[in-house]
């Protein structure tokens, strides 16, 4: 979809390869984020309060 | 897609997971904050109790302590009274060792004159047993005389016995030439003549036994008196025996005994010589030879 490619006329499939990769990183800073909270509710029982 | 983009999602994606790492180790590695602020509030607590406890220990320790110094100081003034009268003690056991001292060099004092005085009376008694043996060496020399004398007196008295025998023979010869001729005299019608006494008679020797003479008085007196004993020794040679009886049983000099064994006549024995418990005599009227053991009496 590049401007030159389509200035030539030749075209290039569609890549989702990229989109798996932003995809595996928001599985991730998810999950990531999961687990912080799963930690903090375990160990203090609160998630974004400070514990007593 | 421009590459840029592709290079920022690539970015941002490895970030992303790089990021995610961190924070799940850092979450994982993170222990129980709460749990471990009770506890170290129970270990506060147990601290605390545990400082107040030490406290009232050091309290009670105090307590003690001084009550342990007001204790020691009391035996201390205690131990002092008592060094006190110790030493007026020892004053005293001084004192009492000088005059100990005094008195036993007094005693040394005394003890040295009474060895010398020992040694005096050694030195007397040394010279007595020296006066002690010459006595005896004196004693013994006048016993061997004594002894000796007596030897010469027993012979002596022999010698007299036998004078005394002979002249019993002659007074016994002369009878019988007195008989004959007082017969051969008769027959022609006279008288012997006494003969005259050339020799005077001497008051000290007497004849023992005279046929002609009456019993000296000493005869009666023994046959008065009744006394017994036995012939202890016989000198045969010299006609003499000794008896077991003195004067301290009453025998005197001219006294006569009668030797017996059983029931025969031995001889007489005449006493010239009386010892307090022994006494010695000339043999008459030898009959058997006498033997020690011989019965002695005065009287029959």
């Amino acid at each position: 979809m590049s401007p030159i490619a389509q200035t030539r006329g030749k075209i290039s499939p569609p890549s989702n390869l990229y989109t798996v990769i932003l995809a595996v990183a928001f599985g991730v800073v998810l999950a990531t984020a999961a687990y912080v909270t799963f930690a903090c509710y375990t160990q203090y029982q609160t998630i974004f309060t400070m514990p007593r | 897609m421009s590459t840029l983009t592709k290079v920022l999602v690539v970015l941002l994606t490895v970030f992303s997971i790089f990021l995610c790492g961190i924070v799940v180790t850092y979450v994982a590695n993170t222990h129980d904050v709460r749990e471990r602020a009770k506890t170290l509030e129970q270990n506060l607590q147990r601290t605390r109790a545990r400082q107040d406890a030490a406290i009232a220990s050091e309290e009670e320790q105090k307590k003690q302590l001084a009550d342990t110094k007001a204790s020691l100081g009391k035996q201390v003034d205690d131990l002092k009274l008592l060094q006190g009268q110790l030493d007026a003690q020892i004053d005293g056991l001084k004192r009492e060792n000088t005059q100990l001292v005094q008195k036993l060099t007094d005693m040394a004092a005394v003890v040295q004159t009474a060895n010398e005085t020992l040694a005096k009376m050694r030195d007397q008694v040394a010279v007595a047993e020296q006066e002690v043996t010459n006595l005896r060496a004196d004693q013994a020399n006048r016993s061997k005389e004594l002894e000796e004398t007596t030897q010469a007196l027993m012979e002596r008295t022999a010698v007299i016995a036998d004078l005394q025998r002979k002249s019993r023979q002659l007074i016994e010869e002369k009878q019988g030439l007195e008989t004959q001729l007082n017969q051969v005299l008769q027959q022609y019608g006279k008288a012997p003549a006494r003969p005259r006494i050339v020799t005077p008679q001497r008051a000290i020797v007497q004849p023992v036994q005279q046929t002609q003479t009456p019993a000296p008085v000493a005869q009666t007196a023994t046959k008065d008196i009744g006394l017994n004993g036995r012939v202890t020794q016989v000198d045969m040679k010299n006609h003499v025996a000794a008896i077991s009886i003195g004067s301290a049983a009453g025998v005197r000099e001219q006294m006569k005994f009668h030797v017996i064994r059983g029931d025969r006549f031995i001889c007489d024995v005449l006493i010239f010589d009386v010892d307090a418990d022994k006494a010695v005599g000339v043999l008459d009227l030898v009959q058997t030879e006498p033997q020690a053991g011989d019965l002695v009496a005065t009287n029959l």
